[in-house]
């Protein structure tokens, strides 16, 4: 589960890269910017429930 | 997992559809107005030289070209010949009822009613002047949209089908 989470997240980037490059090629780059912002939020969105489970798992660590 | 495959692969089917159409889109406009000029011209002679009627010049026109475009000189034809309107607001229909298949936007559309409003107002020598004022607005706006298709046909094009791409990973 947690490969397929990396290799989903390395496809965005790629096309979050690829989009960037032709939206700054025609001159747009408010919107390429925007690309970029709305691709690290999807990407966080989806890794916030792994950092979740990472503050449990050291939460439960900790308790005696 | 054969539906998803399915789902996916009509997702990115159909937003490349719609940034193909776009690009086309954008590569129609320049291509009617330069058809438009090449019209004007040949209205201008049908006015100059042989003086003919509005609707006769429009037929006449339609039927010569060839061209596209020049289905907005048959639906004004058309117009006129259904009587009871006159030839400004024969035209101006004509265009509106044609912009989007001619993909023309408004300020295209402004220039051709302007044509419109001057159309059969004035003696020869005004007439001719407004086609070739008409003619050189249409010139800057070719100009301009040769530019803007430049810039504008491969983005359509990457954008559809990167987009497709980007929902279906992140649905996925």
């Amino acid at each position: 589960m947690s490969v397929d989470l990396i290799f989903k997240i390395a496809a965005i980037g790629i096309l979050v890269s690829v989009l960037n490059q032709v939206l700054i090629r025609s001159g747009r780059e408010e919107q390429a910017m925007m690309t970029t912002l709305a691709g690290i939020v999807v990407v966080l969105m989806m890794v916030s429930k792994e950092i979740a489970g990472l503050f449990a798992a050291v939460k439960t660590m900790f308790q005696f | 997992m054969l539906v998803k495959l399915i789902g996916a692969a009509v997702l990115i089917g159909a937003t490349s559809v719609i940034g193909f159409s776009k690009a086309a889109d954008c590569s129609r406009r320049p291509r009617t107005l330069r058809e438009l000029q090449a019209l004007l011209q040949m209205l201008e002679n049908e006015i100059s030289y042989l003086s003919n009627l509005l609707t006769e010049a429009f037929t006449r026109i339609y039927e010569n070209s060839g061209v596209e475009a020049a289905i907005l000189f048959k639906a004004a034809a058309q117009n006129l010949e259904a009587g009871g309107v006159t030839a400004d607001t024969a035209w101006e229909r004509a265009v509106d009822d044609n912009a989007p298949r001619l993909s023309l936007n408004k300020e295209d559309k402004s220039i051709l009613a302007t044509f419109g409003k001057m159309l059969g107002n004035s003696d020869l020598e005004g007439q001719l002047n407004n086609i070739r004022l008409v003619t050189s607005q249409l010139r800057l706006q070719e100009i301009k949209s040769e530019e803007m298709k430049k810039k504008n046909e491969k983005m359509y094009r990457s954008l559809g089908v990167l987009s497709g791409l980007a929902i279906t990973i992140i649905l996925f």
